[in-house]
């Protein structure tokens, strides 16, 4: 909403107020300043009158021409000039050396192309009057004397400020209601509306109109008004009306379309005129029927929605309602009877239907934003006036009204003390009552407090708490200390998905890991190699903007190895690259679920040559960082099982799928499949790992260890060799290594740790075996164990052993 | 007498310096002071001697036995020195760079995250969460956003397809699924949940239908915050949010609260910054964030008694914070993950 400082001053005295305070002022009302812009000529002392004597062309260049130009100094000027449009004789305004122009080069004594130039002949848009013709801007036309110093041709420049109005605010976008505002805060009084046209509604046309009937049949149009204005003479708009339009932005077009647009801009009510010739029988506001199409003034068809809100005639649909007029009844040259419509729409419907036939005009913007009821008669009676005295209409009686204004004015009760309570610090009502006086509400002390009257133009404040912002926004919010100290409440916590973001980043980072941080939204193939295509579709998006963001990501990975392959191809050493953010995964029960997931992905090969060797990394070494990951996040790594992983990101036999037997981890570690990362042009394999959690994971707050007493007694230690099948998993070994060795303990004494030290394959075993060597160890907790416990625990242990089909224990 | 044990003590002296090993040592030792060794046997024909000789040779033995000894521990430092030696390899030159990487990075919106959930975290606001996909409900409807607001615009949200259901965000009706627009939802979540009085901070990752470019992102992040207690109040806003201010951009920085509008709190403020050491952004009001009352509505709709409970309730962008803070003009870097900016933050 473009509001100038000279459409300001017609409603408020802003003598000793400048365009700036303005602009410091409200944004602190809510009025947020956007830009503020110079429109019509700035002050340019240095640019005069001059008449181009004589001109010849360019000696060197055929675009340009070499003009003698009387400026008024008793001598002609020679000036190097670009345009076209002039002839000699024509008089045009000329910059002497030493302007600076409104965007913002000097002139200066010059040469273009060898040729002598003393000055510059401007445009329109040099002189930052807007786009004109092309070239020159000629003044002949008004006749002004060689000399005379152009500002003294124009008025005054204005200041114009671009103000975003906020969509509670519906009575900003008239120029009054930023008035309203802006005097309310500076303490200056409302200059009164004066209108001429007599109030007063008629209920049905009388036989002076030039409707038969005026009628409203639509639940979205409660209050309609129309006029009849006979004899109008359609032509251009005076100098002034077309400047105060010009400064808002918008385009002169005629008398009558102007004074419309120009009330529209005044007082926040759109308005539509007719030609009352064009026009069969009547008017009426009536739902829109099966089938029914309008052309738009833009020219755009449009097929209406059965029970959208129409104006129409005896015939035909003329306007869509609120939102754009049709182009069959709209006033032109020749148009000599005018219907001047007034009415209020409902807001919510306005907006729809403006959204859903894509256009937004002035009118939709402002009927979407709630104008005031009260407002219409007097809008019309104000265009009345305008159109009597700028194109000599005839008035034959009163409007037309059918309906009534679907909101009144509105008294809220205010108890005492409230504003006070909710600022949080103390207020005198006095200057509560003189707040709300300034804003045009009406204050009257009751029993509880007070009660205020706030005019239907404000239809944003219905309850005390909206007083509230009033009172602030006027009172100024620096004007509210900052609280009381505040302690924190005893025993909240963090979230723990908040806890365990923190440090499992911690423990990457302390690994060397760098974060990163993608997109949530990916392409389809990203997905289909994730999930598989059935499952990808599961994760797609209604209403996707790209075709590269169509999908949720159910997967870190991807996005790491395209960053790992992004940073070598700028010879960038990744290192190794992590991220903690959500995933999202199809479910077996038909719903998608969020998991809480951590992913890192490293070139196994190291990129940068050092000095001595390091060992590369390998999925063994990402297993660990999952195992750690998963214990940050309660899941012990006696519950995580990892079994082959199956195609999608991983290589097969190079990775393995992690699986929690308390169903509250899953995830996958290893070889990222080779064909894939390399297509991403990753010539050395990578490694990764992902670990993922359901939120219902970080749903119990963590238990707190409890101390448990250990024996002081040395250890045993016993060395147990096994000869089994390849294709028997270590797991599995482990895992009966651990049964035969709890079960030798018994109660007696306890296994305390079985680790793996040794995997053989190689001469001397059968073919197709492998040799897994376990170091177990057992301690009692009150004694030191003898060794012939020890040699009887670990017959068990060869014993249990031995029972594996093809399994033998070297001895 | 005198001469022998000088010749002794000379004798074992030149065989020493042929001693090398732990071995050598022990077997050197064994011919000097073993119970055959050569002074043993010279101390064993002490008896022979008479009463008179005695003091005199037993101080000659005496001092050859201490040079011995000398010579022995001598002889177990070098040998020592020489084992240490071979055990350690040649010694190593310590301005070589080590070969292992230095630690990682947390992401540039990771730490200013942290610094901003620590500086609320004194205030006594713990951190909330809430899903990522959401119900129209929760997003809009519970923050008294009206049916044809223009932010549920199939233009400006993305929205998953009917079938969809979340397991996470389950429909109340029959309502939409949606890409959270804002973090506000874990406000409503947290007001369904739990009993006040209650302070939270809510980081988390929103989307809207928007075009990439410099400060634009089809997903960013923000931080939410709540209070909800008895008598909340604007003072009480203003002094949540200088104290946030002054934490992360320095004593000297200073807010104002400019009135603005959003559907769910009542009065409405853009929170506006200004501070003198923000580069060229200095000494300039830039806005930050949104805030305000909580809107005695959304109390309502929430299951809260407004006469009862009141909140404030505020909304920053963590990218443009971590924009401000760290000087970054394009908001793409923080998405393109080249290791030449994440490394920056370290």
């Amino acid at each position: 909403m473009k509001v100038s400082f000279q459409a300001l001053s017609r409603h408020l005295d802003l003598a000793g107020v400048t365009a700036e305070r303005v602009a410091e002022v409200l944004p602190m009302l809510g009025l947020e300043v956007e830009s503020v812009t110079t429109f019509g000529l700035a002050p340019l002392p240095l640019v005069v009158v001059g008449e181009i004597k004589s001109f010849e062309k360019h000696p060197k260049a055929d675009r340009l021409s070499v003009c003698q130009v009387d400026a008024g100094e008793g001598s002609l000027r020679q000036i190097v000039c670009g345009a076209k449009n002039f002839k000699a004789g024509d008089r045009v305004p000329v910059a002497l050396p030493g302007t600076l122009m409104p965007g913002g080069f000097e002139i200066k004594v010059s040469k273009l192309r060898d040729v002598d130039s003393a000055g510059m002949m401007c445009s329109s848009e040099e002189l930052g009057l807007g786009k004109g013709e092309d070239g020159l801007l000629i003044l002949t036309p008004r006749q002004p004397a060689v000399g005379t110093p152009l500002n003294s041709l124009y008025g005054a420049p204005d200041t114009v400020l671009e103000i975003s109005v906020t969509p509670n605010r519906g009575d900003c976008l008239g120029i009054r209601g930023v008035a309203r505002d802006l005097a309310a805060a500076l303490g200056l009084t409302l200059k009164p509306l004066t209108v001429k046209t007599a109030a007063g509604l008629a209920a049905a046309p009388s036989a002076a109109d030039a409707v038969k009937f005026v009628r409203s049949s639509s639940e979205f149009c409660p209050y309609y008004t129309l006029r009849t204005l006979k004899n109008v003479k359609v032509g251009p708009s005076p100098e002034w009306l077309r400047r105060d339009l010009e400064a808002a932005g918008l385009r002169p077009i005629n008398n009558v379309v102007d004074i419309t647009n120009w009330v529209l801009l005044e007082l926040g009510q759109p308005l539509h005129a007719f030609d009352a010739n064009k026009v069969s029988e009547g008017i009426e506001a009536r739902p829109a029927r099966e089938g029914e199409e309008i052309v738009l003034l833009d020219g755009k068809k449009v097929k209406l929605e059965p029970g959208v809100c129409v104006i129409a005639d005896a015939r035909r649909p003329l306007v869509v309602a609120g939102v754009m007029g049709g182009a069959d009844a709209g006033v032109t040259e020749s148009t000599t009877d005018v219907l001047l419509e007034a009415a209020w729409f409902r807001p919510g419907e306005i907006r729809r239907v403006a959204r859903r036939i894509g256009v937004s005009t002035d009118s939709s913007h402002r009927f979407a934003r709630d104008v005031d009821p009260a407002g219409v008669e007097l809008a019309s009676r104000l265009a009345t006036d305008l159109l009597i005295e700028l194109a000599g209409a005839q008035v034959v009686g009163p409007a037309i009204a059918v309906g009534q204004p679907p909101r009144a004015d509105v008294t809220i009760d205010l108890p005492a003390g409230y504003v006070a309570a909710k600022l949080g610090t103390p207020v005198a009502d006095a200057d509560v009552s003189a707040a709300f006086a300034r804003l045009g509400f009406t204050v009257k002390p009751s029993a509880a407090g007070c009660s205020v009257l706030v005019p239907s133009f404000r239809s944003d404040v219905t309850r005390p708490i909206d007083l509230v912002e009033e009172f602030i926004r006027i009172h100024g919010t620096d004007k509210v200390p900052a609280g009381r100290p505040i302690a924190p409440l005893p025993g909240e916590e963090d979230a723990l998905t908040s806890v365990f973001t923190r440090e499992v980043s911690a423990r990457l980072v302390g690994a060397g890991f760098t974060e990163c941080c993608h997109y949530s939204l990916r392409d389809a193939a990203e997905l289909e190699r994730t999930l598989g295509a059935d499952q990808a579709a599961r994760v797609a998006m209604d209403n996707p903007l790209t075709a590269e963001q169509t999908h949720l990501r159910a997967s870190l990975v991807p996005g790491l190895a395209g960053a790992l392959a992004l940073n070598l191809s700028v010879h960038a050493d990744p290192r190794g690259l992590f991220e903690v953010g959500t995933v999202f995964r199809p479910q077996a029960d038909g719903t998608v679920r969020e998991f809480l997931s951590v992913a890192f992905a490293i070139v196994a090969e190291p990129v940068t040559r050092s000095w001595k060797s390091r060992e590369a990394f390998d999925g063994l070494r990402a297993k660990r960082l999952l195992q750690d990951a998963a214990a940050l996040a309660g899941v012990a790594a006696v519950r995580l099982s990892f079994g082959t992983a199956t195609g999608g990101l991983w290589q097969a036999d190079h990775a393995a799928a992690l699986v929690d037997r308390g169903r509250a981890a899953e995830g996958a570690c290893g070889v990222l499949d080779l064909r894939w990362t390399r297509s991403l042009g990753l010539k050395s394999s990578v490694i990764a790992g992902e670990v993922c959690f359901p939120r219902a994971a970080f749903a119990e707050a963590r238990k707190t260890p409890r101390f448990e007493a250990f024996s002081s007694f040395p250890p045993v230690t016993k060395d147990v060799a096994v000869i089994v099948p390849v294709g028997v998993a270590a797991a599995e070994v482990e895992s009966r290594v651990r049964q035969g060795a709890s079960k030798a303990a018994g109660k007696e004494f306890a296994l305390e740790s079985v680790s793996c030290f040794d995997v053989f394959t190689g001469p001397g075993l059968p073919e197709g075996h492998r040799s897994l060597a376990f170091e177990l160890r057992w301690r009692h907790a009150a004694r030191t164990l003898t060794d012939e416990e020890t040699n009887q625990a670990l017959g068990v242990v060869i014993a249990t052993l031995e029972k594996g089909a093809g399994w033998t224990v070297r001895r | 007498m005198q001469q022998q044990l000088a010749q002794l003590v000379a004798a074992a002296t030149q065989e020493a310096s042929a001693v090398a090993t732990r071995a050598e040592l022990e077997a050197f030792k064994a011919r000097v002071v073993g119970p055959n060794g050569s002074l043993t046997q010279v101390m064993k024909g002490m008896a022979t001697l008479s009463k008179e000789e005695r003091p005199v040779v037993g101080k000659l033995i005496n001092e050859a036995k201490k040079s011995v000894e000398e010579l022995l521990a001598a002889l177990l430092v070098k040998v020592e020195n020489a084992e240490i030696a071979a055990a350690l390899g040649a010694s190593v030159d310590p301005t070589l760079p080590s070969p292992d990487a230095p630690a990682g990075s947390l992401h540039p919106l990771s730490r200013t995250r942290e610094r901003i959930l620590a500086s609320f975290r004194k205030l006594g606001f713990v951190v909330a969460d809430g899903p990522e996909v959401e119900t129209e409900w929760h997003c809009f409807d519970a923050l008294n956003t009206p049916a044809d607001h223009p932010a549920r615009d199939m233009q400006d949200t993305l929205y998953m397809p009917k079938a969809f259901r979340s397991a996470d965000a389950p429909r109340k009706a029959d309502e939409a699924i949606l890409l959270r627009t804002h973090t506000s939802s874990v406000q409503v979540r947290t007001m369904l949940s739990r009993k006040p009085p209650f302070r939270i901070v809510a980081p988390g990752r929103c989307f809207r239908r928007d075009a990439v470019d410099a400060t634009h992102s089809a997903n960013f992040h923000q931080v939410e915050g709540l209070w909800i207690d008895r008598h909340v109040t604007l003072a009480d806003l203003r002094g949540v949010l200088d104290f946030f201010v002054k934490e992360t951009f320095g004593a000297d920085a200073e807010i104002r609260l400019r009135p603005s509008f959003f559907p769910f709190t009542e009065p409405s403020f853009e929170m506006d910054l200004r501070s003198p050491n923000l580069g060229r952004l200095s000494d300039r009001w830039l806005e930050i964030m949104g805030c305000g009352l909580v809107d005695p509505k959304v109390l309502e709709l929430c299951g809260l008694d407004p006469k009862e409970w009141s909140g404030l309730a505020f909304g920053l962008g963590l990218e443009r914070i971590a924009m401000l803070v760290h000087g970054i003009d394009d908001i793409r870097h923080f998405y393109n993950n080249d290791t030449r900016f994440l490394r920056q933050f370290a």
